[in-house]
């Protein structure tokens, strides 16, 4: 290298100063002096007289290396801002705003407030104002603004496959109109789905005045009402039944899923829970008591008291037994022969109920035939319950013909132009209808539709629909309180409303659908329009608008007799014909969520299944088909209830036949079913939906005819040799193995012993506290109880706030809508199938879902007990998210400070820090922490990111817009978990700030008690989750927490978790045949850890049949 | 001698002094061989042509290892997720062989610093090949827990390097106590190696000088750091080496007691164990006995050194991993004791679940390897056959990762809430990323024999019985 000529510039001061000079040559600059220095400075002397080319570009190439390459390589996002030029009203950069409106699913509604962000909803939650939810929503509410983003949705109209422009599809729909209008509607038919839209109501009332001609049909394939017949045979009106079970104590369900399924659950479930619910002894006798008569597993017959099996079709005939009882009379004998009950289950039962007239309740699952509805609106007349715990409420025939009705004019060739209004008759028309068929008749289809799907397929012209948070619309919820379906956002395509497809044809002049909206609800609310109106979206309902319930009914004991002298004897169900029950997706629903990642990737409730359904056949069924996974000869923990092969369920194909009809699908082992009853769930098997739904199981409505829509009799099982399918099942263990992890007890010893969670567990064998600290609460605890002089110091709880959570595990009935809410709130990817099945499923928060049936082995190496996969079990759920231990195993083992305490007691993840070493989910005895195997959020629906060079496979854009803009998105090699939605802590905190600043005492920064809640918590439909500030004793959590039944899962490891458990309370009756003195969970525990002698009499249940 | 003829005094009834027998100690280096003869052994395996032989391994190892590249850069750009790891299984094979790797790393520095100061004279011949190959495996074991992290270019973090950030490295955490003890174990094996080997190298540079190869004197003399052989250079030498192994010492104990710190720290029953320590270090020793007798018994077969490598040091060989196996077999006895005597049931459940639990075929294996087949050393007709002896070595190796698996995986696989239970099973891309490694090891070792001395000439030398002036007299 040259040395460098490093001849200092004369410096200002120099200049304007004394001036120095170094030599007398240098101050007269003579030409000499300037010859010497080029002489005794060649590279400097250059530099002295100005810019040095060589120097300007050596230093601009290195610029531009370093501009070019260096910086290039760092990831600055490409961005196009577009000023924001027009604003949202009322919108504050960076805030959420939050209007109302409500999920319109079949005949009914979920009233929802959402929250948006600069006019893009995020999340939805339930509306407040709304009193029978209480703001609480429900998993398809949750997951339903994801359809709203789906970019598999269809965005613009179709005429034959190709694109139709919005003025073509108007000019389509008047020119139907006026040609139709001739013949006053004569060939023209529509195909609708249920609705309960007063607008669209008025609209189709209109329809018929105008086009008296046409046909207006309706179909949903599932069915989630009570038929109407019913009551017209015992009471001689059109009536449908409104439940408080708030009021019930004593309830019997005649296959009923009432907590889960059907228009009103939400409604149901927490008023369930309110009768549920027990703070203290005292109120322990309260508490209600639930039998349950089922052939399949559901959410409520988890919740039961007691619990029956039996065969759907049986059910009848169990009411009929029932009914004779409770209203004293032989009259129904002739309906119970052949019932394979115990009559003491059933003697036992009726005691009960008749012992609560008023306050008990019966009620029957919406598939049951009329009959059984009838006997349960007789019986609960008989019990007294009308006008207590159940209520009539008028309801209108639908006038709209069936499919079927449909069906047949469209053989007839008559039927020109036909309209499909939603729903997808070609995927879920029963099967006896062969609808595609028919479709393809039709020389001019028009399908106006969210997806182009199978019924888009073979229609002519495709409209795209909009959603429902983009399109105006109306609504009623289950008991008839009319809301409104606000748009949150303008059309993100070219999607129309049904609403002006409807008033299009009809020829109105207003086809806009708010103003068809605004003036149905002032047409109905009448008042002054504007405020009216405006009320109306603001509260999000149109008070007193639910039916009022109808007064004296008069129960007709001869009439009921008339429609249960049709209904069938019991038909004989075995192995050699089995009784099929077609039930609808827990998730996907008919179908219609089935491109709905998020749905895909919750896992069932009971089958704890993602992206698929399967054939549900019980332990007894499936011995018999010899499919029982085979066991080890030494059974250490309980067998599985299914073949597993490393690590993933390879479920037996099985192939049902019914009436000529066969289907294929995988076998699941399911305990707790009717032994001879398969369950078929609906919704999967989609050949013509987006990324996510296509291919995702096995198609149902393929075995489903009109006669037999929910239950049907005479199926045949075979498995198919040689063929294996992989099911993700995001549990493989069933059995809680009797640990002391769900801590539960009857009633009766909950009464002796309120305090019965801390005679379980290990806690009393750890080394014992001082006396004092002991009694410490738990956040005091942490800190207060000497520790020594150790490495591993307690981190200080001085924070203003002490957060924590209680999860009341009585209430919990285990519905999802947490999880998905936790989803939707905290931004968690879904990973897929094939992800799942490797394990790497990352909701923060899940439910453990347990059987118990008390016949574990206690030795070590197992035995006998252990091989049985339970015929009839408890079940025992528990929702399982961080539990924030205050002295948290997973922040001493991260090298880097990732994870770390915070003063309020959380738990914190610095995502940017964290490197991945994956240290602390090993540590997490809880296993809540998930891990980003992949970058998911960088990654194509179906495709693993494969790192830079596959960054055109990226996540859709319109996919990133359902994010929520307060939580960060996790990239790939970084752990995450559940934060007790911190960014809802510091949000509540900043507002209380304001508010405190604004009110002029700044010092009052305490965020008062249910300012907000965390996301689980807001969506629980039977708010078992509590969560708040432990320092404030008067709040809901510690409240909560005081309670006697409070305690920690794993508490014994001392990590001093913020998130405690109320223990499960089990009310049975000890006068039933099946009842047991423990809870089985319980007697597993005792069986597993008192081997000596279990603590009371045995008393062990047996099963309801005879 | 007749004591009555020569002395006037009377015969003593008691000896004032019992010399008790010198026991006759086996030569070290057999058939008398000389100095000259050891120089031009070991130094003739660098100076020969490189052998057709030694080409084919080189390419196959070579091939091998291409798998570890092949399947780390797919890693990188890819994701964790190419692995087959999953909850609540967050930790396999990475792990497993990183334990592996270091254990193996371990006969190295024992053979040359613990018996070194123990004044083991046999461990001479064979300290040079051992320390090379614990050096090449804490190379391979670096390499997992570098790659099994999620975010590799941000594993810096790791270490304490002054940042913008102002977070400091949590030092509470096994995982860092791991960076540091791995770090020093390398570093100072890799001092201790070179150290050894600084008057061989100057052997080689003489030799290659003599020869006329100058570019080959220029290297080795490069390396050999002017060494003349002079008495002050031997006794600074001697100093500094007796320093090295005082210093390596310890390290031979600390590295694998924190390596199993990162298990017995935690709360997961099957880790939480305070065994675990002196447990894994037999282990470890086990398992690098195991290894070196892998190695050097195929080395001593193609390049002949049965004069150094005598039967004397396979026998002791053997009877280390003999008694560190029966150690190890002790301590799976003490598992299942303490997990009985706790009264806790998850620990009591970890237990069988491992031996009779979907992972009972792992448990097996590794009893099977590491308790079994070292009892085979016990006869002296077995330690003689040195296929089987070699042929049993590789079982113990197997046995060893097998232990390393049941440990991690099938403590993993089913902890507290059975919920979260799950089984693990790899993917291919982590067998062969495993796999590789072993193509890393070899072609290290290969790189090893090839250019550097085999064996310490001048420790060997010293033993030699003509060395020995005194011809076994027993004076210092």
């Amino acid at each position: 290298m040259k040395r460098q000529f490093a001849h200092p510039a004369p410096s200002e001061r120099e200049l304007t100063g004394p001036r120095y000079w170094r030599s007398l040559d240098e101050l007269a600059a003579t030409p000499a002096f300037r010859e010497y220095l080029e002489r005794e400075f060649p590279a400097g002397a250059a530099q002295l007289g100005g810019v040095d080319r060589r120097q300007f570009f050596k230093l601009m190439a290195a610029s531009f290396a370093l501009g070019g390459v260096g910086l290039a390589g760092c990831r600055r996002p490409e961005a196009y801002v577009l000023p924001y030029g027009k604003s949202v009203e009322e919108v504050k950069d960076g805030l959420p705003l939050y209007f109302a409106t409500a999920m319109p699913l079949r005949r009914a509604a979920i009233p929802l407030v959402a929250e948006t962000y600069q006019g893009r909803p995020t999340k939805l939650e339930g509306n407040p104002s709304y009193a029978p939810h209480g703001g609480v929503s429900s998993l398809l509410a949750q997951a339903s603004v994801l359809d709203l983003y789906d970019p598999d949705r269809a965005t613009m109209h179709l005429q034959n496959g190709a694109e139709f422009s919005p003025v073509a599809a108007n000019d389509l729909l008047d020119a139907i109109s006026r040609k139709y209008a001739v013949g006053r509607g004569a060939g023209l038919a529509f195909l609708a789905e249920a609705s309960s839209s007063p607008t669209r109501a008025a609209l189709v009332a209109g329809l018929k005045r105008k086009l008296p001609e046409a046909i207006w049909a309706e179909y949903e394939p599932i069915v989630d009402e009570p038929p109407v017949e019913a009551a017209r045979a015992a009471f001689g009106r059109d009536l449908q039944p409104v439940y408080r079970f708030a009021r019930a104590r004593r309830i019997l369900s005649l296959d009923g899923d009432f907590l889960h399924t059907g228009p009103a659950a939400l409604a149901y479930a927490r008023g369930f829970a309110q009768g549920r619910r027990v703070t203290s002894k005292d109120e322990a006798d309260r508490m209600n008591r639930l039998y349950v008569a089922e052939s399949g597993l559901t959410l409520t017959g988890a919740m039961a008291d007691h619990r029956l099996r039996i065969a759907s079709s049986h059910v009848p005939a169990l009411a009929a037994a029932f009914a004779g009882r409770i209203l004293g009379t032989d009259a129904y004998a002739a309906l119970t022969p052949g019932l394979d009950v115990k009559p003491e289950w059933i003697a036992e039962c009726a005691t009960d109920l008749l012992a609560h007239k008023g306050e008990s309740l019966v009620v029957a699952g919406a598939h049951q035939p009329a009959a059984t509805h009838a006997l349960a609106y007789l019986m609960n007349a008989a019990l007294g319950n009308i006008g207590r715990t159940i209520d009539f409420v008028a309801a209108e025939p639908s006038t709209a013909a069936t499919i079927q009705q449909l069906a047949a004019v469209i053989k007839t060739g008559s039927v020109k132009t036909l309209f499909i209004l939603g729903g997808n008759p070609v995927y879920n028309a029963p099967a006896d209808v062969d609808w595609p068929a028919l479709q393809k008749a039709v020389p001019e289809v028009i399908r106006h539709g969210y997806y182009v799907d199978e019924t888009s397929a073979v229609a002519g012209v495709h409209l795209a629909a909009t959603h429902y948070l983009e399109s105006w619309g109306d609504a009623r919820t289950a008991d008839g309180t009319i809301v409104p379906v606000q748009p949150m956002i303008l059309p993100l395509f070219e999607g129309m409303n049904e609403l002006t497809v409807l008033a299009r044809i009809l020829g109105d002049a207003v086809t806009d659908p708010y103003t068809l909206v605004f003036n149905t609800i002032t047409g109905l609310a009448g008042g002054e329009p504007e405020k009216t109106f405006r009320r109306f979206l603001h509260d999000g309902l149109l008070d007193d608008t639910a039916w009022p319930p109808v007064g004296e009914l008069q129960p007709r004991a001869e009439a009921a007799a008339a429609i249960l002298a049709g209904a069938s004897r019991i038909p004989a169900v075995g192995a050699k014909a089995l009784e099929v029950r077609f039930v609808a997706d827990s998730k996907t629903d008919d179908g219609r969520f089935a491109n709905n990642g998020w749905l895909q990737e919750c896992p069932d409730p009971i089958t704890r299944l993602t992206w698929d359904n399967a054939i549900l056949v019980s332990p007894r069924l499936a011995k018999e088909l010899g499919i029982i996974p085979p066991s080890s000869p030494l059974e250490i923990a309980r067998v599985e209830a299914a073949d597993f092969e490393l690590g993933k369920e390879q479920a037996q194909v099985g192939e049902v036949k019914l009436g000529g009809r066969t289907i294929r699908g995988p076998l699941h082992i399911q305990p707790g079913l009717s032994n001879y009853t398969i369950i078929v769930p609906l919704g999967y098997g989609r050949t013509q939906s987006g990324r996510v739904g296509t291919g995702a199981g096995f198609n149902a409505y393929a075995l489903r005819t009109g006669e037999a829509m929910h239950i049907a009799v005479g199926a045949t099982i075979e498995v198919v040799p040689g063929r294996r399918y992989a099911l993700a099942n995001t549990q493989e263990h069933w059995s809680m193995e009797g640990r002391d992890i769900i801590r539960e007890a009857n009633v009766e010893e909950f009464k002796a012993n309120p305090a019965f969670v801390t005679a379980l567990g290990l806690e009393p064998h750890s080394p014992p506290y001082d006396e004092a600290s002991a009694q410490l609460p738990l956040a005091e605890k942490a800190t207060e109880i000497p520790r020594g002089n150790s490495l591993y110091t307690t981190p200080k709880f001085d924070g203003l706030h002490q957060w924590g959570m209680s999860i009341d595990l009585n209430t919990c009935i285990g519905c999802n809508a947490c999880v998905i809410a936790c989803q939707a709130e905290n931004n968690i990817p879904i990973v897929g199938k094939d992800q799942v099945l490797r394990g790497r499923e990352m909701h923060w928060i899940r439910i453990d879902r347990y059987y118990s049936d008390a016949r574990i082995d206690a030795g070590a190496f197992g035995g006998e007990g252990n091989r049985e996969i339970p015929e009839d079990p408890q079940v025992s759920l528990e929702p399982m998210a961080c539990q924030q231990c205050e002295l948290a195993p997973c922040e001493t083992v991260c090298p880097v400070n990732a994870t770390v305490h915070d003063n309020e007691g959380l738990n914190v993840m610095a995502y940017n820090r964290c490197v991945g070493t994956r240290y602390c989910a090993n540590n997490c005895p809880y296993k809540v922490r998930r891990f980003n195997y992949f970058d998911w959020n960088k990654r194509a629906l179906d495709a693993l990111y494969w790192g830079p060079l596959g960054h055109q496979k990226d996540m859709p854009e319109l996919l990133k817009m359902v994010h929520n803009p307060e939580v960060t998105i996790r990239m790939r090699g970084v752990m995450e978990k559940c934060t007790y939605c911190v960014q809802r802590i510091e949000n509540a905190k900043i507002q209380q700030k304001v508010k405190a600043a604004q009110a002029g005492s700044p010092g009052d920064v305490l965020v008062p008690d249910g300012a907000f809640k965390t996301a689980c918590q807001q969506a629980c439909p039977v708010e078992a989750i509590v969560f708040g500030n432990l320092l404030d004793p008067r709040s809901a959590v510690s409240h909560a927490k005081a309670q006697q039944r409070d305690y920690a899962v794993l508490g014994y490891l001392n990590v001093r978790p913020r998130t405690t458990y109320l223990g499960k309370l089990r009310n049975p009756n000890p006068r039933m045949p099946d009842y047991a003195d423990l809870p089985l969970s319980r007697r597993e525990y005792n069986i597993k850890n008192r081997p000596t002698g279990a603590e009371s009499g045995e008393r062990m249940p047996e099963t309801g049949k005879t | 001698m007749n004591h009555a003829e020569t002395s006037a005094a009377p015969v003593p009834a008691i000896l004032a002094e019992v010399k008790p027998a010198v026991l006759p100690r086996p030569a070290l280096v057999a058939n008398h061989r000389s100095f000259a003869w050891i120089s031009d052994k070991i130094c003739g395996i660098v100076e020969e042509p490189t052998p057709k032989w030694w080409w084919a391994c080189f390419a196959v190892t070579v091939f091998v290892a291409s798998f570890t590249v092949a399947g780390l850069t797919y890693l990188v750009a890819t994701g964790v997720g190419v692995w087959g790891h999953r909850n609540p299984v967050n930790w396999a094979w990475d792990i497993v062989n990183f334990v592996f790797w270091i254990g193996i790393g371990h006969a190295g520095t024992l053979i040359s610093a613990i018996l070194c100061l123990l004044r083991q004279k046999w461990r001479t011949s064979i300290n040079r090949a051992a320390e090379a190959m614990t050096i090449f495996a804490v190379i391979c074991a670096g390499i997992f827990p570098l790659f099994h992290v999620g975010r590799i270019w941000l594993a810096w973090y790791l270490f304490p390097i002054p940042n913008a950030n102002a977070i400091w490295q949590n030092f509470r955490s096994p995982l860092e106590w791991d960076v540091f003890a791995v770090s020093t174990y390398g570093t100072v094996s890799v001092l201790f190696w070179y150290v050894g080997m600084i008057p061989d190298l100057g052997l080689l540079r003489d030799r290659f000088t003599a020869a006329g190869h100058r570019l080959r004197a220029f290297l080795y003399g490069l390396f050999a750091m002017g060494w003349r052989g002079s008495n002050r250079h031997w006794s600074n030498y001697e100093m500094a080496y007796l320093i090295l192994a005082g210093i390596a010492t310890p390290l031979v104990l600390s590295v694998h007691t924190i390596v199993s710190f990162d298990f017995a720290v935690s709360l997961i029953p099957g880790w939480h164990t305070t065994i675990f320590p002196p447990y894994f270090v037999a282990g470890a020793i086990f398992s690098g006995f195991g290894m070196v007798l892998t190695l050097i018994l195929p080395l001593r077969a193609v390049y002949k050194l049965e004069d150094l490598i005598t039967q004397h040091h396979i026998d002791n060989m053997c009877k280390i991993t003999l008694a560190t196996g029966s150690m190890v077999g002790y301590a799976y006895l003490i598992e299942f004791f303490i997990a009985w005597y706790s009264a806790n049931p998850n620990e009591g459940f970890m237990f069988v679940n491992r031996a009779f639990g979907p992972y009972a075929w792992g448990y097996w294996i590794m009893v099977t390897c590491n308790v079994v087949v070292p009892q085979f050393f016990w006869f002296k007709a077995v330690r003689c056959n040195t296929a089987l002896v070699w042929v049993l070595a590789i079982l113990v190796n197997v046995g060893m990762w097998m232990e390393r698996f049941v440990i991690i995986c099938a403590s993993l696989a089913r902890d507290f809430l059975p919920s979260s239970w799950g089984y693990y099973s790899p993917s291919v891309v982590e067998v062969f990323t495993f796999f590789g490694t072993f193509g890393v090891f070899a072609t290290l070792f290969l790189l090893f024999i090839r250019f550097l001395p085999l064996m310490p000439m001048a420790e060997i030398k010293a033993i030699t019985p003509q060395a020995d002036v005194h011809r076994g007299s027993g004076h210092p």
